[in-house]
């Protein structure tokens, strides 16, 4: 190769390098340029991406609803992703999860405050195909389905686990255990559903939402609630701005928000709690 | 009468070679021509690893009529097919294999078609010295050497026709000389038509018994070595020379001297004992005289250091700018003469005289 | 395939990937590296370039097109279904396809290497004394760029099994099919299972090690080698691109 090629072939690997760097540290960082205060520190918020679209329009609106102004810098990875970079030393202040595990392994190791902790939203599980529209009951299409099945890791990804939960309550699991096409998040099981390279698959239904697609809600009932929690992490140093925004998510227009997003209406979702607290141990794996 | 029939052309970016002739395949013919003249080019289409050749290339053998390339016909042999050996100017011996196994790869692909029993090849390895060498990995050999084995490789697998690319160049004087024996020795043995190549004019006339010269890749002479050597001086192309083949008389050998035979005259040269003399036959040994070294008497000189006088008639009276180039015969043997134009006019040398050239016997050069 | 531990199974496919993908790779690799070597027309650098960019590609790259190619939606995924029967997306074919597509320069590259700094000289001589073109492969550019094989199997094999971006895209994790170990070592450093993950990862850098140990064994520059009057030695050459990768 000339001198010219390989000083090209340089710089594209270079380039290459920074792109496909490995997952443990593929996180995105979006800054919001919108709303640029030189002197302010941004409040860090890291989410789960399942949820970063809704957070944005969430962000939106506090920002025209309330007095106090919030310059956020949304970092979006899966939970475990970020989980690991809390766990590293990464300095943020917020950190939104899919799951409940990881927020409760922080606050055991003394990373976020315990008196933060709670469930922002509760996921919603949807039956989806890219090719045919689904007209029967989900339960029966999953029933009927010969072919594969795309549902996210259930060792590593919340809204997998719960999928493998409505396969077990529906005695199925066994079944489709060899034909599952597993996704390292909920997000790569709902662009491997979209390629059309899988017939059907158990997506996040505020995935659907966003998408403007159609898909079958999976009654919750079948699986325990994907409880999304959120914690404030100790090493923050905005932890006012941090409350206060949670405080926001939490009320009840955010809350109807987040489930007109996709996600499970709180009330169902409530009533099988209380349906479990009566025998059971909140359990977590 | 085995013949090559050549009529093709070559075009390359910046050269173009265009030959129609028909060469005669018996002994050895040499291509002679200078840096850029087609000599090489030529080899290579005959040896098949020319592809942008066009036209048409028969050979003729006693066999068989092999159309090697037809245009026309879309014929193109592959060189493996052609049947025909090259041995190149580097030995190109296979680095990974000893010289046996060297020796061996020719032999097992012979296309056996020859009328003659297959060779032996005890036999070769005796002839091309390589006998203490076969199991030897090819980098211990040494430039000879591996020259010697690339020859014995090629001749192993029997062509009929065997090329030669400046096979010379890249030895040193003594290994020249040997070599030349050798392939003499080789052609005559087994009867193998040879092309030779070279820029060297004097190693071709060692050897060769035809000559053919290239010039901006197109032929300029062809024939019989002596005569286009005759020529070749006559047009003032190469440096003045005549060129020699005689029966050798005998040794003086107290002296340091070998006698050729020359009609009923005789030339004396220097001892040369590499020449294996046959009681039987008479060996023949080519040479050059160069036309400088000659110089003309009018009388017979009695006694003189230069050992060579013969006697003989100027038949041509060449003027060249200071220098005057006489072609004198003696013995029906045409021997060119440089000398200066005054020496011509002292002398009032004309055609058809009769006169004395002299020549000492150091004069009389030849390579072996 | 119940029984076996799943991180078992999974070395087993990442082998049977990595030595299909290795045999393909040779197989098709050969004959373009040697048609590179000998190609003297301009198009000859941008055959280059093609063969080299999964060097530069980030494999997502490749693996998210590679998706869609191999999905019903596009012709080569309706081909592959029309033939086979099977759904190429989500396969042990596909990662083996995107794994030959992604290991392919570190195969090609060095033989390529090889192929012109043996020339034509010696191929002229042996086709002189009667030997065919398959021949003239067999006898004499085989044995003298044996090394050079070597490194191109070994470091297509340990590229392969290396590989994680493209099987990724289009593997689907499917055990024994598809969950490889670099998707196995991930799944449980997600799942917080570091021991496992400890365990595989050695594995993985102790054998990375002894290969490339191996290939770089096989390029010195070994004295006692036969050298023939041209400096044509069976010395392989590790393309600088490989050099430089490896330094990453």
């Amino acid at each position: 190769m000339g001198l010219l090629q390989v000083r090209i072939l340089i710089s594209l690997l270079c380039l290459g390098l920074m792109l496909c760097s490995s997952p443990l540290v593929a996180a995105k960082n979006f800054v919001n340029l919108d709303e640029k205060n030189s002197d302010e520190e941004p409040l860090r918020i890291a989410v789960a991406a399942n949820f970063a679209p809704t957070l944005r329009k969430l962000l939106a609106r506090y920002n025209s609803d309330q007095k106090a102004f919030i310059k956020p810098l949304i970092i979006v990875a899966s939970s475990g992703t970020l989980f690991l970079q809390i766990q590293h030393g990464a300095s943020f202040d917020l950190f939104l999860s899919a799951d409940s595990e990881r927020p409760q392994l922080l606050i055991e190791t003394d990373l976020a405050f315990k008196a933060s902790q709670q469930t922002y939203a509760y996921g919603q599980l949807a039956l989806w195909s890219a090719i045919n529209d689904i007209t029967l009951d989900p339960l029966i299409a999953l029933k009927n389905n010969e072919q594969r099945l795309a549902i996210a890791n259930p060792k590593i990804a919340p809204y997998g686990k719960a999928a493998k939960q409505v396969l077990e309550s529906l005695q199925q699991w066994g079944d489709y255990k060899t034909r599952l096409i597993q996704g390292i998040n909920i997000g790569q099981t709902f662009q491997q559903t979209r390629s059309q390279a899988v017939n059907l698959g158990i997506v996040s239904n505020s995935q659907l939402v966003l998408n403007n697609l159609k898909g079958v809600l999976i009654p919750t009932r079948l699986h325990q609630p994907i409880k999304q929690q959120l914690v404030i992490l100790k090493r923050s140093q905005n932890s006012q701005q941090a409350k206060h925004f949670v405080k926001f998510l939490m009320n009840e227009k955010s809350q109807q928000f987040i489930a007109q997003s996709g996600y499970a209406k709180l009330s169902e979702v409530e009533e099988k709690i209380k349906g479990e607290v009566k025998g059971e141990v909140n359990t977590h794996e | 009468m085995a013949d090559l029939s050549i009529n093709v052309m070559v075009e390359h970016d910046d050269f173009f070679l265009s030959i129609n002739e028909e060469i005669s395949l018996t002994g050895i013919t040499g291509i002679f021509g200078h840096s850029g003249s087609g000599k090489s080019t030529l080899l290579k289409v005959i040896a098949g690893l020319e592809n942008h050749a066009q036209g048409k290339l028969v050979i003729n053998d006693l066999l068989a009529r092999d159309a090697l390339i037809d245009s026309e016909a879309k014929i193109f042999v592959a060189p493996q097919q052609r049947n025909i050996g090259l041995v190149f100017q580097n030995s190109r011996l296979f680095p990974h294999l000893t010289v046996e196994e060297n020796l061996r790869y020719g032999q097992k692909r012979r296309k056996n078609t020859s009328v003659n029993k297959p060779l032996d090849f005890a036999e070769i390895v005796v002839l091309t010295k390589l006998d203490n060498l076969l199991s030897k990995s090819v980098a211990q050999l040494s430039g000879g050497e591996q020259q010697r084995v690339a020859l014995a490789r090629a001749l192993l697998a029997e062509p009929r026709l065997l090329l030669l690319d400046e096979p010379l160049s890249a030895l040193d004087d003594k290994n020249k000389s040997l070599m030349l024996i050798l392939l003499d020795k080789v052609q005559k043995q087994l009867n193998l038509p040879m092309l030779y190549v070279s820029h060297s004019l004097a190693e071709i006339q060692q050897l060769a018994n035809n000559l053919l010269v290239l010039s901006s890749g197109k032929v300029t002479h062809y024939g019989d070595i002596h005569q286009v050597i005759h020529q070749l001086t006559t047009n003032n192309e190469i440096l003045h020379q005549t060129s020699l083949s005689l029966t050798m008389k005998g040794h003086l050998a107290e002296y340091g001297l070998t006698s050729l035979v020359l009609g009923d005259q005789q030339i004396l040269m220097p001892l040369n004992q590499q020449i294996e003399s046959d009681a039987n036959t008479n060996t023949s040994i080519r040479c050059i005289i160069a036309a400088s070294d000659i110089s003309v008497t009018l009388h017979e000189p009695s006694e003189s250091s230069i050992v060579n006088h013969l006697q003989g008639t100027i038949t041509s009276f060449e003027p060249c700018k200071s220098q005057v180039l006489l072609t004198v015969n003696c013995s029906g043997q045409d021997f060119f003469v440089n000398i200066t134009a005054w020496s011509a006019q002292r002398l009032s040398l004309i055609v058809d005289q009769k006169v004395f050239i002299q020549f000492k016997a150091n004069s009389v050069r030849t390579l072996r | 395939m119940n029984s076996t531990p799943p991180d078992i199974l999974a070395l087993i496919t990442t082998l049977k990937m990595a030595g299909i993908t290795t045999i393909i790779l040779m197989l098709i690799g050969t004959p373009l590296a040697w048609f590179l070597a000998k190609m003297k027309s301009r198009g000859k650098v941008f055959i280059e370039a093609l063969v080299a960019l999964p060097l530069v590609l980030p494999p997502t790259v490749l693996g998210f097109y590679l998706l869609l190619l191999f999905s019903p939606q596009y012709l080569p995924g309706q081909i592959w279904q029309e033939t086979t029967g099977q759904q190429l997306a989500f396969s042990f074919s596909a990662i083996v396809i995107g794994s030959v597509l992604y290991s392919l320069p570190f195969v090609v590259q060095p033989l390529q290497k090889a192929f012109e700094q043996l020339g034509d000289d010696l191929l002229e001589a042996a086709a002189m004394l009667g030997a065919s073109a398959l021949d003239r492969f067999f006898t004499i550019v085989l044995p003298i760029t044996k090394a050079s094989f070597i490194t191109a199997a070994s470091l297509g094999f340990a590229h392969t099994v290396g590989e994680f971006g493209v099987v990724l895209m289009i593997g689907g994790n499917i055990p024994g099919e598809t969950r490889v170990l670099s998707i196995a070592l991930f799944d449980h450093v997600e799942a917080f299972d570091y021991a496992q993950a400890h365990i595989i990862s050695i594995s993985l850098v102790i054998s990375s090690l002894v290969l490339l140990s191996l290939i770089y064994l096989l390029n010195r520059p070994n004295k006692s080698r036969l050298k023939s009057s041209k400096p044509v030695t069976s010395q392989p050459a590790l393309p600088d691109s490989v050099i430089s990768k490896r330094q990453k």
